[in-house]
């Protein structure tokens, strides 16, 4: 009896599971057959009323069934909501042509960028960065530079005077003296800060202007030292190979003096406005420290040499971006700035 | 400066590269040739002198000299051969008296006589008017073209008009005048050296010449003057004076005193050559008149060839380097293996170290020719920027809670320095607008500039910048300021949080201003509406909203929220140390709270009530709404609180929250007006 009763319960069970229609009907069926009071449930329940052999025997057979229930409930559950979810992802959509929610974030200046970018690859070359301060005196400015007082050369620094006597840096110079003041070399360092020149804008001139200065002081440095740190900064500032020149130009402060010009990046040396058709981009001025300066600073000209220069970070900013007019970066305009 | 293609190429026998391949050429080795431009028959080439050449590259003569050397083609010297007349003496017409031997080291004179003066020759005149000058007449026309071809300033009197016949070079006297060639009145002082005959000045010496000995068409003797005076003193008196000429230009920048003679023998010879009579030859009287008590002589510098070598980072075979000094008209003597002596022209000032001659042999080989070799250092890494580091990282904080970076100038004009009542300023004594009137005492002005011209393009805008301020006597630190539009006071009490919890700074707290009345800054600030920032016991800045007087002066519309801190101080505080806390394991429960307290009453007052009656187990509390409304009772105000209680060892029970929560109300309600809300 109880035999054929579980061969029965299997199929009728097996077959409703099929037909089973939703998870709400499939619930019901597996209620009525293993719930609490279940139609299998109560056979298990009723097993200890039974002799010990049969006991054995229908025992083993109505677990055999509900675990085959079991796999049958849960396989049918899982075409169940795979059917369901398939039908709603058919149904349901979002529009991804539709604009995304940004988080608000600022941007940084772009001479902050590019300052960061300046400092990294020279201190990856071991170059510490150092300032010094934007008001300064005549001494670290123009006569510890070499630059004499009543002298033309000192016409190169058309120069903000202040009324408490002291004026604004024309040059980043200036720290040059005041670090070997204090630190012997050998010594690798570069200079960022605002430099000031008494002189008129447009689009290429700026009376207020951000500079990077370096300097490198050892018992032998010479000029093609100066051509490797420069070369090693412009590959890694562009990203590229860029061709870069010295010609003479003079600095009192230095001894041989240097223009570094590269390659124009806009024209790629064909001449073009940017580069007012030269092919060539002024982008420092350099040399090897003139012997007064090392005098100057505190140390014996013989016993030292170095290289020195200065870059405009303006230029630098205005070819990595392609930025048309320098007055732009102070010009405080956030659709200017938000850009970066 | 301009020169002339034709005039460089009349030093030459062999033809020079075209133009613009000598421009090239001369921007490689010597200096920028900035334009080449065709004029007629001619071309220009206009050359950027440095001022280290200006002593002897301010000439024809001079850069022919340095293309001789680039070029190695065979340079001459024109031919200035004078016949003097036996009959005439120079010194019956003139006699030169130098009062001052350091302010005038040699004066140099010649006469000429039977001149006839009248319009100078086309070839000439086409030369002068190539290189930006005037032709005028034969006479003064031959002194700016020897000017031109030298570099020498000569200068031509009417030898008739000179009293007592006598060149006095002495300083002006206080309240003399001089009337110029261009007929400017001009007074003169002490500072101011003169050429003057018995009664008066004749000229400004190395400056400009004077109405009274003109040069005009009836002049027969020519008095020339060709000297040498001293740099600082033209550069000063043409500074008093406020008068710039090709001759101050070049004697500012030095000159060399053995060049005198040949200038003005090539003048003398040209008025023979070009401004006589028809028919009749002007005679130049026998004898140069020369002032020079001190000759000055070639100087001798010893180079060490292994210097050469090493500064430039390159081996020149020595034969090279001896042709290119050579080529430069230097004279070699070798002392020893590597050692050589140089004697170096007296025309080459700037010429005076071991390196000047090494940047000389440099740039004729070709900076070009030199490698690139890294440098040979220790490994030493480079030093942390403290400064720098603790920029960077407040920059990116305050950019990633939304705020763009300004860079504004570091002047303040006349009006701002005013309206934000600073008696500290420093101001600019040669500013180039009334924009530069004031260094900036405060980041501030230009923030709220930077407001204004952005509103008609953002509704909202949050800026800040990290930058120099400058106040007097001669005090400069950085400052961060930002700003945000509106009623954002919390706002940007939050973000001020932020940063400095980012920046490891933990005990900051707000601190209610107090005005004293000479705290004349707080004018700028909404009375009630700001706090001092505070960490520890410090102040390190300001925050608050911005007075609509402010406001209304600098046309911002709507109102503005100002955080001004003094980045100097606060770098102080910074920490990179963060100590982990455990996480506690056991859950966290949370109960709310509300209380109706007078609106008078701070956060701040009812935060410690609860902390200090919920003691250790309160993990924190979360101002969550402040609500002022009509529905509340007068005078009243609504905080509601989420208090969250945990403890370190133990999951807590809801009867010992619940008992610690009523321990709270309890407490909040021992205050009269204070009421929980159940």
């Amino acid at each position: 009896m109880a035999e054929i009763n579980l061969k029965t319960l299997r199929n009728q069970a097996k077959k409703e599971i099929e037909k089973a229609k939703d998870l709400k009907e499939l619930n019901e069926i597996f209620k009525k057959y293993l719930g609490k009071r279940g139609q299998l449930t109560q056979i298990l329940r009723s097993l200890e009323k039974l002799p010990k052999a049969k006991r054995v025997k229908i025992g083993k057979e109505a677990n055999q069934l509900k675990d085959f229930l079991k796999i049958q409930f849960d396989q049918k559950a899982r075409e169940i909501k795979e059917r369901i979810a398939k039908s709603a992802a058919e149904k349901e959509w979002i529009d991804i042509t539709a604009p995304g929610k940004k988080p608000v974030i600022g941007s940084l200046h772009p001479f902050t960028l590019v300052k960061r970018k300046a400092e990294d690859i020279f201190q990856a070359m071991g170059f510490t960065v150092v300032e010094g301060p934007e008001m300064e005196n005549e001494w670290y400015n123009f006569d510890a530079l070499n630059i004499p007082k009543d002298h033309p050369a000192r016409d190169l620094w058309d120069t903000f005077f202040l009324k408490n006597g002291f004026l604004l840096r024309t040059h980043t110079s200036p720290v040059q003296v005041r670090y070997m003041e204090k630190n012997n070399p050998p010594l690798r360092i570069i200079v960022p800060g605002n430099v000031y020149r008494h002189e008129a804008t447009d689009v290429s001139h700026e009376f207020q202007v951000f500079q990077i200065e370096g300097l490198m002081v050892d018992k032998e440095i010479s000029v093609a030292n100066l051509k490797a740190i420069v070369g090693e900064f412009f590959r890694r500032f562009f990203e590229k190979d860029v061709q870069f020149r010295l010609r003479p130009d003079f600095f009192p402060f230095v001894e041989p003096g240097f223009d570094i010009s590269i390659t124009c990046l806009i024209c790629g040396g064909k001449g073009c406005p940017v580069c007012k058709k030269t092919g060539w981009l002024e982008m420092a001025g350099a040399g090897m420290v003139h012997p007064n300066v090392f005098k100057n600073s505190k140390l014996i000209p013989k016993d030292w040499q170095g290289w020195a220069f200065g870059f405009g970070l303006e230029r630098l900013a205005m070819l990595k971006y392609k930025i048309n007019d320098i007055r732009l970066f102070r010009s405080g305009d956030l659709r200017f700035l938000q850009q970066f | 400066m301009v020169f002339s293609y034709n005039w460089l190429q009349s030093f030459f026998q062999k033809k020079l590269p075209k133009p613009e391949k000598l421009a090239e050429l001369l921007t490689l080795h010597f200096a920028e040739v900035e334009e080449v431009k065709k004029e007629g028959k001619d071309f220009t080439l206009d050359i950027d002198i440095r001022p280290n050449r200006a002593s002897d590259c301010f000439s024809h003569l001079g850069i022919a000299k340095e293309i001789a050397a680039l070029t190695n083609l065979t340079f001459g010297v024109p031919t200035s051969e004078i016949k003097e007349d036996k009959n005439l003496r120079s010194k019956d017409f003139v006699s030169v008296e130098v009062k001052d031997k350091n302010a005038c080291p040699r004066y140099t004179a010649r006469v000429v006589a039977d001149v006839k003066v009248g319009p100078s020759p086309k070839w000439m005149r086409d030369r002068l008017e190539v290189c930006g000058l005037r032709p005028i007449n034969n006479i003064v026309d031959i002194a700016n073209y020897v000017m031109l071809e030298t570099g020498q300033p000569l200068h031509a009197f009417d030898g008739e008009k000179l009293e007592g016949q006598k060149i006095i070079v002495r300083f002006a006297k206080e309240r003399e005048k001089i009337v110029t060639l261009d007929e400017e009145k001009y007074d003169l002082n002490e500072n101011i050296l003169v050429i003057a005959d018995e009664r008066s000045p004749v000229a400004i010496a190395g400056i400009k010449g004077g109405k009274l000995p003109e040069i005009d068409n009836k002049t027969k003797i020519v008095v020339l003057e060709s000297a040498n005076f001293d740099s600082k003193i033209i550069r000063k008196g043409s500074r008093i004076l406020n008068l710039k000429t090709d001759a101050s230009l070049r004697f500012e920048h030095g000159i060399d005193q053995n060049l005198t003679e040949f200038a003005i023998n090539l003048a003398a010879y040209l008025i023979q050559e070009i401004a006589h009579p028809q028919g009749g030859y002007p005679k130049v009287a026998q004898g140069l008149v020369d002032v020079y008590p001190k000759k000055i002589l070639p100087k001798r510098i010893k180079l060490d060839l292994n210097y050469v070598k090493s500064l430039l980072g390159v081996e020149i075979p020595e034969k090279e380097i001896k042709s290119i000094l050579g080529r430069l008209g230097f004279k070699l003597k070798a002392q020893s293996a590597k050692l050589l002596e140089v004697e170096i022209p007296t025309r080459r000032l700037d010429i005076s170290i071991p390196e000047d001659l090494i940047e000389e042999i440099g740039r004729i080989y070709g900076y070009e020719k030199i490698p690139k070799i890294s440098p040979m250092a220790s490994l030493v890494p480079p030093e942390k920027n403290l400064d720098i580091f603790w920029e960077d990282l407040t920059k990116n904080i305050l950019k990633e809670a939304g705020f763009t970076e300004v860079y504004n100038y570091s002047f303040i004009n006349e009006k701002d320095g005013e309206l934000f009542g600073n008696k500290n300023l420093i101001e600019v004594e040669n500013p180039i607008s009334e924009e530069q009137k004031y260094l900036r005492p405060s980041l501030i002005p230009n923030l709220l500039k930077n407001v204004q011209k952005n509103q008609k393009n953002f509704r909202e805008i949050r800026i800040f910048e990290l930058g120099k301020i400058f106040q007097a006597p001669r005090f400069e630190k950085r400052m961060l300021t930002g700003v945000i539009t509106g009623e954002a006071f919390y706002q940007l009490k939050g973000v001020i949080d932020l940063l400095l919890n980012k920046l490891g700074i933990s005990n900051v707290w707000y601190d209610e201003f107090e005005a004293t009345p000479e705290a004349s800054r707080i004018s700028i600030w909404y009375p009630k509406k700001c706090a001092e920032i505070k960490v520890d016991h410090e102040e390190i800045g300001f925050l608050g909203e911005i007075s609509p007087q402010i406001l209304e002066e600098l046309k911002i519309e709507g109102k503005a929220t100002v955080f001004d801190i003094d980045f100097e101080k606060l770098q102080k505080f910074c920490s990179e140390e963060t100590i982990y806390r455990p996480i506690s394991r056991y859950p966290a429960a949370v109960r709310d709270i509300a209380v109706l307290v007078p609106l008078e009453i701070r956060v701040e007052e009812v935060l410690n009530k609860i902390e200090t009656a919920g003691g250790i187990l309160v993990k924190d509390v979360d101002l969550f709404d402040i609500y002022e409304g009509e529905e509340l009772p007068e005078g009243k105000k609504n905080l509601a609180f989420h208090i969250i209680y945990q403890a370190e060892d133990r999951t807590l029970f809801s009867k010992e929250i619940d008992e610690i929560q009523n321990k709270i109300i309890k407490a909040l309600e021992e205050e009269p007006e204070w009421q929980v809300r159940k």
